[in-house]
């Protein structure tokens, strides 16, 4: 009888696992989502199997730790009391073997027994979750009650594992397909815009806000490489306060070590990982996980590309593709702005460099023009447009003969002597324009190419007609007052002798007698009066004019 | 009758210059050595100085300085072949009396010399 009763018993508890083995098999073929399966499993399982909480733990491949995945029936306080079970039941459990344990509130071993305590728990039975040989995560049972698991339930529980971690997988490998379907079609639209266009901060700026949201995650960051220090230094950001994004330099993080490496780095639980820094700024940001991937061009690292979630998040190997691809079809295109912006530099500078050129050249008194090799201008600066009153583009290109206006006929060009020999001309022009005599001074100097040849020809023409209008006044100024000199000697030196001989003489017609010797005297006396009017004149004068005499000889005329 | 010296550099003129003032009554002396001229000054009283301005070695305003310093109450007529204001200025700031321009005329001369000597004895 007592036979038949446990034969009976043995029977429904085989109909009772069957019975939850087909509600867990039903239950996790109708979810995909990871998640969602482990949801379903914590919630539904202490109630089939009669224990008090579910965990389910999933192996972070990146830190060889196991990160909670799910849980039901017990508090957040005891979840995060940091490490699981003792080292033994965890390389135990490592080794695909499952550990069941009570008296865990009291285990002077165990080193949360006083939050098992707490929490009420005495009994654990941890599984491990394998999937084709490889340990993906752990399943725990715990109840408040001690209770002694029987190897029957312990295989049972162990085949439950097992078909949970079939479940996880597949739904990981959906999920990792959809998102990898997902993430192509992601990967081609931030492709196409951060390909469309050459400015810099556009194409940081729409992946740091483009790639968060695609991902589901609270934020991204790109610090790229500085050539000129090598050190990284932040492009561009979303979803971050400023507080966080200046709280240091992070060039000593593990992480971006690794990631400047060329790997990528996936950071579980960012708030207490040493393989970040800053963990106080990271926890006031709420910044759980982060993965950080290097920005690449072909084989070298330009930069690194982080993204934070604000969620515990376990980064999935497409997720981690997906980032990695989106930072190198970053990498061409950020490097591509970068040598646009180099360019756009150096061709700011050049337009600088020929505006300085030029204002140099418009400041310039003298005329300018220069002509290339064929003798058509090239360049001319203000004084010379203000000049001929001319715009600029009538004059480039055109020939140099039928646009300068000072030109001589029959006189060699000075320009094209320069183009022909490479010798440099000066030379005086006196030319009469519009009625006007114009003195020029007129420079033309050689421009060599890389090979000796002329290839332009620079003339500077000053216009010297005030300066030698004041030279020749200048002239006339000292030839007055040398006649001046002279003529006031001549009278000078004459005055003395003509008073003597002129008072004597009239002394002398005092005393003659006869009129007709007074007559003549008269005669001698008028003429002597007319050279000491002529004296008179001399010593006056201020101007003279220059007559015409015989010949070349010249007489001078007073004023 | 007056005691007139002359000082030219031309000696016929000093010549002409006598024989148109004796002929008026007048004592006069010829000089063309400038010393002689000033020491005849130190020496004599002169009641008239006909000084031409180009003299040989000085120019008559230094004479005509230096003789008015021995007797400044001494007249002077200061002659000239080539006037110029600015001698004709610092002539009569020395104390000349006038300012002629040769080739002066005879009767001329015998006006001015007899203005000159009047306005003495006036």
């Amino acid at each position: 009888m007592q036979n038949d009763m446990t034969a009976v018993a043995e029977q429904n508890r085989e109909r009772g696992y069957l019975e939850i083995f087909q509600e867990v098999t039903r239950l996790i073929s109708m979810v995909l989502d990871p998640q969602q399966v482990m949801d379903l499993v914590v919630r539904r399982l202490p109630e089939l199997l009669e224990v008090d909480a579910a965990t389910i733990r999933l192996l972070d491949a990146g830190t060889n730790t196991f990160v909670l995945g799910a849980a039901h029936g017990l508090s957040d306080q005891y979840l995060s009391r940091g490490g699981i079970d003792t080292r033994e039941t965890m390389d135990m459990l490592m080794k695909g073997r499952p550990v069941a344990k009570t008296g865990v509130d009291v285990d002077p071993l165990y080193q949360h027994s006083a939050e098992a305590a707490r929490e009420g728990i005495k009994s654990v039975l941890s599984l491990p979750i394998i999937f084709q040989g490889h340990i993906i995560g752990i399943m725990r049972l715990l109840t408040r009650k001690t209770r002694s698991f029987t190897p029957m339930e312990i295989s049972f529980s162990m085949t439950l594992a097992e078909q949970i971690g079939v479940a996880i997988s597949n739904g990981r490998l959906f999920k990792e397909m959809e998102n990898q379907v997902d993430f192509l079609k992601e990967v081609h639209e931030i492709s196409r815009l951060i390909n469309s266009t050459l400015d810099l901060n556009i194409i940081l700026q729409t992946i740091v806000d483009k790639l968060p949201k695609i991902m589901g995650m609270k934020a991204c960051t790109i610090r790229l490489l500085q050539p000129e220090t090598n050190q990284l230094e932040l492009a561009a950001a979303s979803g971050l306060s400023p507080e966080y994004l200046k709280r240091g330099s992070i060039r000593r993080e593990d992480s971006i070590f690794q990631a400047l490496k060329g790997e990528p780095v996936a950071v579980y639980d960012a708030p207490n990982d040493p393989r970040v820094q800053y963990h106080d700024a990271i926890r006031s940001e709420g910044i759980k996980s982060i993965l950080a991937v290097p920005i690449k061009k072909g084989r070298e690292i330009i930069g690194v590309m982080r993204l934070l979630t604000t969620e515990y998040h376990c980064f999935t190997a497409s997720e981690v593709t997906f980032a990695t691809a989106v930072a190198e079809e970053s990498g061409s295109a950020i490097l591509n702005a970068l040598t646009f912006q180099k360019i756009n530099l150096l061709f700011n500078q050049i337009e600088e460099n020929e505006r300085f050129l030029q204002a140099i050249m418009d400041a310039l008194q003298d005329r300018i023009v220069v002509v290339d090799g064929k003798k058509h201008v090239v360049m001319v600066n203000r004084k010379f447009l203000q000049q001929e009153n001319l715009a600029e583009k009538a004059l480039l290109g055109r020939p140099y003969d039928l646009i300068i206006p000072w030109k001589i006929e029959g006189r060699q060009c000075p320009v094209g002597k320069v183009l022909a020999t490479g010798k440099m001309c000066a030379r005086t022009d006196h030319l009469t324009v519009n009625g006007h005599a114009q003195w020029l001074e007129r420079s033309v100097f050689p421009i060599f190419d890389n090979e000796g040849r002329v290839e332009y020809a620079v003339e500077t023409v000053r216009d010297i007609t005030s300066q030698k209008s004041l030279e020749q006044e200048k002239i006339e100024r000292e030839k007055l007052a040398g006649v001046l000199e002279t003529a006031g000697t001549v009278a000078h030196e004459l005055n003395s002798p003509l008073f003597a001989a002129l008072g004597t003489a009239q002394l002398l017609r005092d005393d003659l007698e006869k009129e007709e010797q007074r007559q003549e005297m008269d005669i001698i006396l008028r003429n002597m009066q007319s050279m000491a009017e002529l004296t008179k004149k001399m010593a006056a004068m201020t101007g003279f004019a220059s007559k015409e005499y015989v010949g070349d000889t010249k007489i001078i005329e007073f004023h | 009758m007056s005691e007139i010296i002359v000082l030219d550099d031309v000696y016929d003129a000093v010549i002409l210059i006598r024989k148109i003032l004796s002929k008026k009554g007048h004592n006069v002396h010829t000089f063309t050595e400038e010393e002689e001229a000033v020491d005849f000054v130190r020496t004599h009283p002169v009641d008239l100085a006909i000084l031409d301005i180009k003299l040989k070695k000085m120019s008559g305003i230094e004479v005509l300085a230096q003789m008015k310093k021995i007797a400044p109450g001494m007249r002077a007529i200061m002659l000239t072949g080539y006037p110029t204001v600015e001698t004709a200025r610092e002539a009569i700031s020395l104390g000349a009396n006038e300012y002629c321009v040769k080739p002066i005329d005879k009767n001329e001369l015998e006006e001015k010399v007899s203005k000159v000597l009047g306005g003495d004895e006036s």
